[in-house]
């Protein structure tokens, strides 16, 4: 079976095998070029058939309404690089905010407490899923099933399923409604991680790691990496940015409330997908990612621009996530 | 090796029956494109009912793809295939099964969570009404089919439980169910010790008793004079010769597979080479080494030196060089890592301590078939090419392509994605893994199986500089005379204890080590009841 390739070796590439390497590249979005084609196609689309779409302000509102999906999917992209999933982000997001809130009615009012207790509960909860997931063996869809339960349920008991109000001002311009090198900080924020997320994920030792532990858990053991410590750190990256898109959340509606974004889980993993990662792990890139939630972004916001019914919606942003990892499927 | 006799019996009946007119398989003048490289050139082959016709050659020489185009993955672009005189052309595996084909790949094709009887039955169990599986008359009918082909299995055993060797049985098995005209067995011996090859050669026996026709694809050119009628070589996708076996040699077979240029045959590897001067210090020893595997080993690994583990599957091998990797705890005993004391604490811990493995399933153990030769080779040293845990990407990227240079990887570059590599260039990128820095002890598991003649003469030049600059090497392997051609000495390995350490010169035949292994294997039955892991 190792033949077919062997007597390629050497011989110069003709331009149908050029042409055809394109195709697939294409279809299986080993290159993003379907992704960038997809997006585009869409902005047309929009752009044509309402007269609201194309504008500044439009851009930023998608722009801002995909913050949370966009931040969130960083950490997710590492999940499922690693042949994991994390399904609890959404319930995390909600606990995070909760407790951010909560810590700084309780002290001082300070915003800096506020963003420890944010980002620290993320991080807890994603080290509660890495551990829970590695030292016991659990697969990480039933873990995550488990404290997705779990911690939504946490933030509905600690104030009786009551908001918490944030009074907070260095807060709110932080993190939700002041600007940044002229960006509204939510879109700042999600660029800030994405950086972060590009450099751990293609420049960084760690990423190097994810891939193996995804693409080859066993082969990443016998090559002396830790394969739980390096699963449970993505957890953990996951958790605290799960905690980052709290804060945000929270301070643009200056207040937390335990039932935000429940079901946003979905759109997370879909923006993951829909940027190449494989569910079979090893393959992704944080860039794919980013345009997986934009095109995720742009498709709701456009979709109501239409004037498209809610339940409409629904189905047609699922058939067009399916559509889409029917050809990016490897 | 031994019990040729025995072998060559049935099949010599087969030779004394009267033999049909047209061949079974006639194929004539095959030509096979992929891409504008030629894979296949004018390739013939005649394959007779009841005969064990070898094919030969090295990776990339056109096996792979001839039997793919039997078995109906790849059609032709030019030529003729005949059954029994038809003209056939499959155009998938369907058809090809259809007319009698069955193929054992290397790639094991089991659900590994059914139990044998239930693996071999796939696809055709005995329903009663509503499509209710009939489970007892299942087992029966599996059963029989088993007794009738000889092979020794427990049709309750569940495949993932079972030895590697075992499954490969339960593959065969499989193969063999239903009306088989052509067997074509694709390296089906690389994983197995010589006692369960004999078992294998018996059932091919059997098989072609009833006249089917096999062809073998092999890379040990022993077993081709154990079983085989008539020999193929093919090279660079072209005919290389046909032979009938009784009348050629090992000798003019690797001329055919290599071509004559080469002047370095792999026969040569038999001849045990001229002792080299060993280090007296050993860089690793272990002393009364136990866990739930292993019993009191004792062994010791000198600098420069090459040290065989001989033995059965099952008796211990993999799992002493396991538990030196730090993938087995130490629950009693002491390692010595040039004199200083050492437990293992895990795979980083014994890599810092310079210790390196090459596993034995290049494929679910070694390497991440979907990622380069440069993320593959790079995996390893991670901390060598990193500045506080960031990517030294040229540093990292230099050293993948020296290791491609210096190993004599065939391939692009070293951002070549693995899985498009063959078996023998698979296995360089394993070795690639340690290439740098050197380690002090280079643990080997089977360092040969699945890679052509070509490369495995590459990986023993390999492994001999890995000693020359002063690494120990322990190399597990269920090819003798490999183990005897390497070695400086052999330790033989049953049920976890090292029974018997030889030192070069002492045995230099791989029957007699065949026999020597044998023999302290009934003895240990004997003595301790016979303790089996293994499924009978």
């Amino acid at each position: 079976m190792t033949e077919l390739t062997a007597p390629n070796v050497g011989a110069a590439p003709t331009r149908s095998d050029r042409r055809r390497k394109l195709l697939q590249n294409l279809l299986r979005g080993e290159r993003p070029y379907m992704l960038y084609i997809a997006f585009v196609i869409l902005l047309v689309v929009f752009s044509l058939s309402s007269p609201w779409f194309l504008s500044v302000d439009n851009f930023l509102n998608i722009g801002r309404q995909t913050t949370l999906v966009s931040i969130v999917a960083v950490g997710m992209t590492f999940i499922i690089i690693a042949r994991q999933i994390d399904l609890s982000v959404a319930s995390t997001l909600a606990l995070s905010g909760m407790a951010a809130a909560l810590a700084m009615s309780q002290i001082n009012n300070s915003w800096v407490v506020g963003a420890v207790a944010g980002l620290g509960t993320g991080a807890l909860v994603g080290l509660l899923n890495g551990i829970l997931t590695t030292q016991l063996s659990i697969p990480s869809f039933l873990v995550t099933l488990g404290t997705l339960s779990m911690a939504r349920g946490l933030a509905m008991m600690v104030t009786n399923t009551k908001p918490v109000i944030i009074t907070n001002e260095t807060y709110f311009a932080i993190f939700g409604e002041g600007t940044f090198l002229g960006m509204p900080v939510p879109i700042a924020w999600t660029l800030a991680a994405m950086i972060v997320g590009i450099l751990l994920l293609h420049y960084n030792v760690f990423g190097r790691r994810i891939y193996a532990v995804g693409g080859n858990p066993t082969a990443a053991l016998y090559s002396g990496i830790n394969t739980r410590w390096v699963t449970t750190a993505a957890f953990v990256l996951t958790g605290t940015l799960a905690g980052l898109a709290a804060l945000v959340l929270s301070a643009r509606s200056h207040a937390a409330r335990p039932d935000v974004v429940q079901g946003m889980e979905l759109d997370v993993i879909a923006a993951v997908i829909l940027g190449g990662c494989s569910l079979f792990g090893g393959r992704g890139y944080i860039l794919g990612t980013l345009f997986g939630s934009l095109i995720i972004g742009t498709l709701n916001n456009g979709l109501v621009l239409l004037g498209v019914s809610s339940p409409m919606q629904l189905v047609i942003k699922g058939a067009i996530i399916v559509a889409a990892v029917a050809f990016t499927k490897r | 090796m031994g019990g040729a006799e025995e072998i060559l019996e049935p099949s010599g009946s087969v030779a004394a029956q009267p033999r049909p007119p047209t061949p079974l398989v006639m194929v004539s003048a095959i030509n096979k494109s992929f891409g504008g490289v030629r894979a296949l050139r004018d390739v013939n082959l005649e394959v007779r009912a009841g005969e064990v016709h070898a094919l030969l050659g090295e990776n990339g020489a056109g096996k792979s793809t001839l039997i793919k185009i039997l078995s109906g993955v790849h059609a032709f672009d030019s030529g003729a295939i005949e059954i029994s005189g038809r003209p056939v052309a499959f155009d998938s595996p369907a058809k090809s099964r259809d007319a009698g084909i069955a193929v054992v790949y290397q790639d094991l094709s089991l659900v590994e969570s059914l139990s044998v009887g239930d693996n071999l039955m796939l696809g055709r169990e005995p329903l009663a009404r509503f499509g209710f599986v009939r489970k007892r008359a299942l087992m029966v009918q599996a059963g029989a089919m088993l007794t009738q082909l000889g092979i020794p299995l427990d049709l309750k055993a569940t495949v993932g439980s079972l030895p590697f060797a075992y499954r490969q049985m339960t593959e065969i098995a499989k193969a063999l169910m239903g009306e088989v005209r052509l067997l074509i067995l694709d390296e089906p011996t690389s994983s197995l010790t010589s006692d369960e090859v004999r078992i294998l050669f018996d059932a091919i026996g059997k098989v072609t008793r009833r006249g089917v026709g096999v062809i073998y694809v092999t890379h040990r050119l022993n077993e081709v004079f154990e079983i085989s009628q008539r020999v193929t070589v093919l090279r660079d996708g072209a005919n290389a010769g046909t032979f009938v076996t009784d009348d050629t040699d090992m000798k003019r077979l690797v001329n055919a597979i290599v071509g004559s240029d080469r002047s370095t045959p792999a026969a040569t590897r038999a001849e045990p080479q001229a002792a080299r001067p060993v280090g007296m210090s050993p860089v690793l020893s272990l002393s009364d080494v136990s866990n739930d595997r292993l019993r009191a080993v004792d062994l010791s690994v000198l600098r420069g030196e090459i040290h065989g583990l001989a033995g059965l599957i099952g008796s211990g091998r993999t799992e002493i060089l396991e538990t030196i990797f730090g993938l087995r705890p130490v629950e009693r005993g002491a390692l010595e890592i040039e004199g200083r004391q050492w437990l293992p604490n895990g795979p980083a811990d014994a890599i810092n301590q310079g210790i390196a493995l090459v596993p034995e399933d290049r494929h679910v153990q070694g390497l991440v078939l979907d990622h380069s030769i440069e993320r593959n080779v790079t995996l390893s040293r991670l901390p060598y090419f990193s500045r506080w845990g960031w990517m030294q990407q040229r540093a990292a990227a230099k050293r993948a392509e020296a290791a491609v240079r210096k190993l004599a990887v065939k391939a692009q570059g070293a951002s070549s994605l693995v899985r498009t590599l063959s078996g023998g260039n698979q296995q360089k990128v394993v070795f690639g893994k340690w290439n740098d820095p050197r380690p002090r002890v280079l643990l080997l598991d089977e360092p040969t199986v699945g890679v052509d003649v070509g490369a495995r003469e590459e990986i023993y030049g390999v492994i001999r500089n890995a000693v020359r600059d002063g690494s120990g090497v322990l190399v597990v392997s269920s090819d003798l005379v490999e183990l005897i051609g390497l070695c400086d000495r052999i330790s033989v390995i049953v049920n976890g204890r090292v029974a018997r350490t030889l030192v070069r010169g002492e045995i230099d035949d791989a029957e007699e080590l065949h026999h020597l292994l044998q023999l302290y294997q009934a003895g240990q039955d004997a003595s301790k009841g016979a303790p089996q892991e293994l499924p009978a």
